[in-house]
């Protein structure tokens, strides 16, 4: 009796749609942040519902395999990624704030339109017969791909930019599992190993970029440094 | 049909009593779990009462430059919100003169006590008051949009504005909080109390420097009954969006009716919730500090955006 809601598609369903839309949340609260180390720690929480997603859906669907992508996720974009990124803002001393280029309630606003669309575009790909996520997963995938992108071009410094990359690739994890209910899993682990990797060499990039040129910005970059 | 006026009007006055007499509890239940929580000692929580009622007993200096709205404006303050508190539901899901307005009188009716004391700020041409009224717009401003789209979708949920509907509404359906829509919507409800009621993200209700009040300078004139009144209003205003919020959106143990027994069990599921809320807010304001007051936009900016996301998810889910 205790567990029949746990069976039950369609709670499954509304959980998964709950905590879509937390990390949607997120991905604003993200864009509203100043401080690196917090932006970090949203990722980290970010991804950590990411990987319930996947543990829910895997649940629901009676799908075993997706319970390793949900703890490879776990344990590379929660705890591995985090954890290097938090040592190389300790290593690098960075204590200014993040300075956005369009100031914080409009790039807030901005977020909000983001979604709009990220919506308006999932509505088109929605079909109420065919079996499978509904369209609110597509959509909060979508908008974190759009304000994860948005991110990267609204911010100066390098290591910011990783991280809105970062999230980025979580709005494409997102999409995937929601749709296919997991690509297959050699697929899933070289993305994420992609990711890892990634973030290490663009972490090595940025600490590199910022011993030759003093500072993280990457305007600098435009000029040469023999 | 005269027997329901009997009611109502019995409804209305139990309704007057509790939000009188409970406003002022919940400000020290705040004030003593952030002090506990910072390891002081903190006041006993029945502090605000024996407060006003000193303050009660005590002369007034009213400036020599005040005109009449300096001395109307307690008096209107503490109506408005009366009045306010009457319209939502609080124990019951029938609220006790829900027939003569739903949620936007409760909002322009705490607007329009907000507007008296920016005036009676403004009045006495004091720099500070000046400074307190002009901020309290601003972040009313601001914050009134944010408030209006969450209090919107909420009223499409249930069809009406009318906060008797949207209770009623809250009440039937059980699983209704996890649509993501009402999750956006009480959250920018919730970023939107904490600047309301000037808490401390937004504004510091026990600073002493002027220079940083916002609440407090507005009010920094006032003395003896007037100010007992004005900060009386301030934690029933409180008590009233407080309600709103956890009434809205977590009807659990809301009465359908005000008689009987079952009003017993309303008014002890109303303050546990208060109680569990007031934890909530205790938790924002000791791990916050506060904003400066620039960066304030940025914050209902996100309450906004949550506001919008919230009314244009809801039809599109």
């Amino acid at each position: 009796m205790l567990m029949k809601p746990f069976l039950d598609m369609q709670f499954g369903e509304r959980i998964i749609t709950l905590m879509a839309a937390l990390v949607l949340v997120l991905q604003i609260a993200v864009v509203a942040q100043r401080w690196i180390v917090t932006h970090i720690r949203i990722f980290a929480i970010q991804s950590f519902l990411l990987a319930m997603i996947a543990a829910t859906i895997a649940w629901f669907n009676h799908a075993p395999h997706i319970y390793i992508a949900a703890g490879m996720t776990l344990v590379v974009k929660v705890i591995l990624v985090p954890i290097f990124l938090e040592r190389l803002v300790v290593r690098m001393e960075i204590r200014e704030e993040i300075k956005p280029i369009i100031n914080v309630p409009l790039s807030v606003m901005i977020s909000g339109g983001l979604t709009l669309l990220g919506y308006v575009v999932a509505e088109s790909f929605f079909k109420p017969d065919e079996p499978g996520l509904g369209h609110n997963e597509l959509a909060v995938a979508i908008s974190l791909f759009l304000i994860g992108f948005f991110t990267m071009i609204n911010r100066r410094k390098a290591l910011t930019q990783v991280l809105a990359l970062l999230s980025l690739e979580n709005g494409l994890f997102l999409a995937a599992i929601s749709l296919t209910y997991g690509m297959p899993l050699i697929v899933e682990l070289g993305i994420l190993f992609d990711v890892l990797v990634a973030a290490m060499v663009l972490g090595i990039l940025v600490y590199r970029i910022r011993e030759t040129f003093e500072s993280m910005d990457v305007s600098l970059l435009r000029r040469l440094r023999g | 049909m005269s027997g329901q006026i009997v009611t109502r009007i019995v409804e209305s006055f139990a309704q007057l009593f509790l939000l009188v007499a409970l406003a002022p509890l919940v400000t020290g239940v705040i004030r003593t779990l952030k002090a506990r929580l910072q390891t002081r000692r903190g006041p006993s929580i029945f502090q605000p009462y024996r407060d006003l009622y000193k303050l009660f007993r005590k002369g007034m200096v009213i400036p020599e430059t005040a005109s009449w709205i300096f001395a109307a404006t307690p008096w209107i303050a503490f109506f408005s919100t009366i009045l306010a508190g009457l319209m939502i539901p609080m124990v019951a899901a029938d609220a006790p003169l829900g027939l003569f307005g739903g949620v936007l009188a409760v909002i322009y009716l705490l607007g329009l006590g907000r507007f008296f004391l920016a005036l009676s700020g403004l009045d006495t041409g004091s720099s500070f008051g000046g400074i307190g009224s002009s901020r309290e717009m601003t972040i009313s401003a601001l914050a009134e949009p944010a408030m209006m789209l969450a209090i919107f979708t909420v009223a499409i949920g249930a069809g009406s504005t009318g906060l008797t509907e949207i209770a009623g509404a809250a009440i039937g359906q059980t699983w209704r909080f996890l649509a993501p829509a009402q999750m956006f919507a009480f959250a920018a409800l919730a970023l939107v109390l904490i600047a309301e009621t000037g808490r401390i993200p937004v504004d510091n209700p026990a600073t002493h420097l002027e220079l940083t009040m916002i609440h407090e300078a507005m009010i920094l004139e006032y003395s003896g009954p007037y100010l007992a009144l004005v900060e009386w209003a301030a934690s029933i205003k409180q008590l009233v969006l407080m309600t709103l919020l956890i009434n809205c959106f977590w009807p659990v143990g809301l009465q359908p009716l005000w008689f009987g027994f079952g009003a017993l069990i309303g008014i002890v599921w109303l303050l546990a919730k208060l109680l569990l809320l007031s934890c909530a807010i205790v938790l924002i304001e000791t791990v916050n500090a506060k904003m400066r007051l620039f960066r304030v936009p940025e914050l209902l900016a996100v309450a906004f955006t949550l506001g919008s996301l919230a009314l244009v998810s809801t039809f599109l889910f």
